[in-house]
Order: C-alpha cells, then structure tokens, then sequence
C-alpha cells in the first residue's frame, strides 16, 4: 500500500503578552556602548515580546541562572497554553484528541521536559506519545516535524502535535558589550504548535503535504554557535561567532538542490518559500546563495522585524503568514528551510 | 527541448544563438522561449546566450491579431511576456541582443533585459506603445535605469524611434558595429572568462542597485561577496597573487 504522506492541517502561534521596541530595551537597561546601542538601532528588528525582568537601581536587569530557568518554565507554559489551543481549536480539537506530542525547547533545560509538563496542565491524554527534542537550536523545527511527519504517516488518520517552545530571554547575559548585544538585540520569546495527520479525508483542505526533509550540516563550524557555562556570570550564555551567518548562508543552495532533485524539481517550480528569521545576514546570504529574490523572503523578514529570531519555531510564525495572505494555490510547492548550530541546514518539501 | 517553431535555438561552442523567427511576438513565442529557458537552464553548459532576429528585423513587438476587441482584456497574457522577460534577464548565462533593423515595442522590452546590446546602423530602436493607447511593459521600470528619467519620460511618452548612432549616444546601445556576427565575436571576448556564480551575482546586485536602500545594499552585497570568494575561481587568483609575490622577492 503505497503511504500517504502527512498534511499540515493548522498551525497557532503566541508570544509573551509584554512587546519591547528596541529602543525600550536600551533605555530599560541603561546600556551606554554605543556599538550594542547601534546594533539595537539597526531597522531589521523592530519590536520582541520578551519576558524581561525589571532593571535594578543601576538600571541593569538581575537574574540568576535559577531565576532564568523559572522564567522558562511559566514562559513556556503561558505561551504553550496559548499555542496549543490557536492551533487545535479551528480544527474542532482538543489536546485530548492528540495522540503524539513533540515538544522543541532549547532555552532551558527541564527534566522531565516539557511533553510531561504539557500532558500534566493542558488535557492531553495520558496515553499521549511523546518526543522531546531539545538543544538544537533555531534548525530543530524541522527536525522535530521529520519524525512528526514520519509518526503520522506510520499512523493514518491519527493527530500529530509538534510544539516549538522557546523563551530566548531566558538565555540572556547582561553584558554592555558587543558579544552580548547581539544576542539580546536580536532573540525573542515564541511558540509555534502544528499539527499534522494523514488522512484521505483530509485532501480538499488548502493544507500542504510534507513531501520530504533534505539536511546539511557543517562539522567544521560545530562551534561557531553555542550555549556554555560562563564562570564570570555564574549562567550559561550562547555566543554567535561574527561571520556564521554568511558561511550557512553560502551553503544553503546544498540541501535544497538534495531536496529538489530526489523529487524531480528545479527551483523555479518553488513558489513559496518559509526561512527561519535568523537574522538579517543570514537571510542576505540565503537569498544571494539561492538565488531567491526579497519577495520569497517577505515572511521572513517582516517575522524578523516584528518579533525578532524565535528560534526553532520562527519558520512557522512564517507560515502561519503564508497562509493568512491567501496567495497559495493547490499544486503549488514549498520549501521550509531552518538554520542554527551544528553548524546545520534543514530543509523540508511541502506540496499544497 | 522539443524543436520550436517559431525560434530557432543552435548551440556553437559556449555560445548559444536563439533566433526570432517571426517578425512579430505571439504567446507561442513566449512558450517557446520558456522551453528555450528550461533547456539553459537545466541543460546547456553554454556561457553565453545571443539574441537575434531572422530577417532583417530584430523584431517588431507585440502580434495584436490574438487580441479580441469584444472581451475584457486578459492582464495574465502581459504578465506571461514580464515572467519570460524576468527569466531572461536572469539566466545563468551572459546575455546579448544582436539587433538589427526594427526593434520595436517587445523586441526593445527584450533587448533591456540582456546583459549587452550591439546594433548595425540600420537599428531603429522605439516604444510606439504609448501612442497605441497600452503600455510598454516593464520597459517603465528599466530604460530610466539606463538613459536616466527625463529621456526615459521622452522614449516612452513620446513613441521617439532612436536611429542606432542615437540609441549608442544614450547609452542604450553599447556598440553600433558593421557587422553584427564579427559584433557578437568581439562581445563575447569582453566577457571572458566567465563564472558563473561571480557574473550573476554581480549582476543582480547591479539590477536592484537603484531600488535599494544603501543600508540594505551594503548588506546584500557582503552576502554576495561572501558567496563569490568562496568559489574556487577566487582562490586562483588568491594563489596567483601570492605566487607572483614570493617570485618578486
């Protein structure tokens, strides 16, 4: 019996209720360096919703590593509350009717993770599959929904929920210089759940099929991002070496030729394409590696500007745009691309 | 690529020729270059793609007798003409129109998108569209970039027809030559050699040039270097430069 392939049947997003301009940001802390100044001027990012804590009487922001982790785990709650109930009540659903739940989560480590926490407070059932995929970054959206997606086509007419679940501010390090800067300036706090089945029944629905996943990664630049223990500030930071964003941009036209050539197709069959909003070097470099024009970055960018990187859900804060503009037709083909430490490159073919 | 009918398309070297047939520009002509197109790009390992016209036009533009004067007009019919225009304008080859004669309306549309133009001194370039009550296509958007608004405002609002010493003047044309196939010769010399990667993106930052802020150009333009120095093409002269400098000592 030849296997149906799953479709993306809805997807809900939340942020924190509290959104930030950057501006706001610097004036909350106080920060002098007129380089992190220039950085949070930069127009590519405008406003974030953050969980940020209230500045001291020094103007600086005080949390500890313990007072980070806490901040994750009801940042994550309140957002996956949110996200969950966005995506599955337009679909008629409730999380009781989820059979196989994939939590993403990279900014703060919980054990158990957040798939018991979810089962624990929003109604799933306790016979729920459950997956955890954390610590890989703002990539790991697509490498959680290829397991998803392999799930729901093992198991047709059964509900699959990926949630991606990132509080970025709970990362951060407050540091007035550079390294720090572009950090804080540039992280922001979302969720993003999808779901997916694999159903016949499902075909007149303006939802894509997720066709396949291509993937790449760069073991030569497996430092250039990461997450560390920094002894200075009794916390763990995550550092961006300067010029990743061009060297993954410059190797994004890889996975995506593996992508298209197992299916037959060329880039120009692609009309729709949904980027990771890493950064504003990041997508610069994809679209001149490519070969894709500021229209297919469109959601990208204005995902970037209007929140700020998300991390491993941001893509899908793209699609939900995507599909908000109503410029999609049946037959056309899509491509997912998520980027961040591995250094890696993860791609995903979606025919609607 | 199934043989067109209204083109025909030869490949000599690194040198592909594609060549109107027909003096006149119809939807199966837009097909067909699509055809030609997908064969570039897929296909062919040429460097450079040459446009000409068969007869002693490089051709005069738009075929009216497919319009129906009884029906609302189709807008998709001129948005398929922009999209063949689009890809053109970016295929992965060095592009040249070869024109003689009229080159008119369409024909004009299509030698903008190429990378060079050369014209014998029978050229007459125009865009009559105006003063037929329609517009010349993208034209609108790409001849300022070439002779500047005013005689952009001129071209196009007045229908002026540029004779081809005119049209080299203006910066429209970049050799007015005796003959064109010794033209196309020596055009194609100048681009060599050839990268790929390095002459698109040198292009494309040359095309959003006037429609990009400065504070998104620079940025553009460091993700492109990024990509043109990774190339090995690069490397070479990198190794060149030190090579020569450890010779001099």
């Amino acid at each position: 019996m030849l296997s149906i392939r799953p479709r993306i049947l809805s997807v809900g997003t939340a942020n924190p209720p509290e959104k930030f301009t950057q501006e706001e940001v610097l004036s909350r802390y106080k920060a002098e360096n007129p380089s992190v100044r220039a950085m949070f001027s930069a127009p590519f990012i405008r406003t974030r919703h953050l969980y940020l804590p209230p500045a001291d009487e020094e103007g600086v922001p005080t949390e500890t590593q313990g007072d980070l982790l806490r901040k994750h785990r009801a940042g994550a709650m309140q957002m996956g509350r949110e996200a969950v109930a966005r995506c599955l009540e337009p679909m008629g659903l409730t999380a009781a009717d989820i059979d196989y739940l994939c939590v993403i989560n990279s900014t703060g480590f919980m054990l158990p993770g957040l798939t018991a926490m979810f089962i624990k407070h929003f109604g799933f059932r306790t016979d729920c599959h459950r997956v955890d995929v954390v610590g890989m970054g703002c990539n790991a959206g697509l490498n959680g929904l290829n397991p998803t997606a392999s799930w729901a086509t093992a198991n047709p007419g059964r509900n699959a929920l990926m949630v991606c679940c990132e509080v970025n501010s709970a990362l951060y390090v407050y540091e007035d210089n550079v390294s720090v800067g572009v950090v804080n300036s540039l992280f922001g706090d979302g969720t993003a759940a999808v779901l997916l089945r694999a159903d016949e029944r499902d075909e007149p629905k303006m939802a894509p099929r997720v066709l396949g996943f291509h993937s790449h990664i760069i073991p030569e630049t497996w430092d250039a991002m990461h997450y560390s223990w920094e002894e200075e500030h009794g916390k763990f930071s995550f550092n961006l070496a300067r010029d990743v964003p061009y060297v993954l941009g410059s190797h994004a036209h890889l996975p995506v030729k593996g992508l298209l050539d197992r299916f037959g197709l060329k880039k120009r069959h692609v009309k729709h394409w949904l980027v990771h909003s890493g950064g504003k070097k990041v997508i610069d470099a994809i679209k001149y590696t490519v070969g894709i024009t500021e229209y297919d970055v469109r959601h990208t960018v204005g995902i970037l500007r209007d929140y700020g990187n998300l991390g491993s859900g941001s893509f899908l804060f793209s699609y939900a745009r995507l599909m908000d503009e109503g410029t999609v037709r049946r037959g056309d083909y899509g491509v997912m691309m998520t980027m961040g430490p591995g250094s890696s490159i993860e791609t995903a073919l979606l025919r609607w | 690529m199934r043989a067109p009918e209204t083109l025909r398309y030869e490949e000599a070297g690194d040198v592909a020729t594609v060549t109107l047939l027909r003096s006149h520009i119809n939807m199966k002509v837009v097909r067909e270059l699509t055809a030609v197109c997908d064969h570039l790009e897929d296909e062919s390992e040429a460097s450079f793609v040459v446009f000409r016209g068969e007869g002693p036009d490089f051709s005069k533009g738009i075929d009216f007798s497919e319009f129906r004067h009884d029906q609302p007009m189709d807008i998709h019919g001129f948005n398929k003409w922009e999209k063949i225009c689009l890809r053109i304008e970016n295929l992965p080859k060095v592009t040249i129109a070869a024109m003689r004669g009229a080159v008119v309306g369409g024909g004009f549309q299509l030698a903008l998108v190429c990378d060079a133009r050369i014209a014998t001194g029978d050229a007459k370039l125009q865009l009559p569209e105006v003063h037929l009550g329609f517009l010349p296509g993208m034209a609108t958007f790409r001849l300022a970039k070439y002779v500047g608004l005013g005689r952009a405002k001129r071209i196009i609002m007045q229908s002026l027809s540029l004779d081809a010493h005119k049209a080299e003047a203006l910066g429209l044309i970049d050799e007015v030559v005796y003959n064109l196939d010794e033209g196309v010769t020596k055009t194609v010399d100048a681009f060599r050699p050839v990268y790929p990667v390095t002459v698109q993106l040198a292009r494309r930052l040359l095309n959003e040039s006037y429609g990009t802020a400065f504070e998104y150009a620079i940025g553009n333009f460091l993700a492109a270097q990024h990509r043109a120095t990774s190339q090995s093409e690069f490397l070479a002269t990198v190794k060149k430069a030190h090579s020569e400098a450890s010779k001099g000592q």
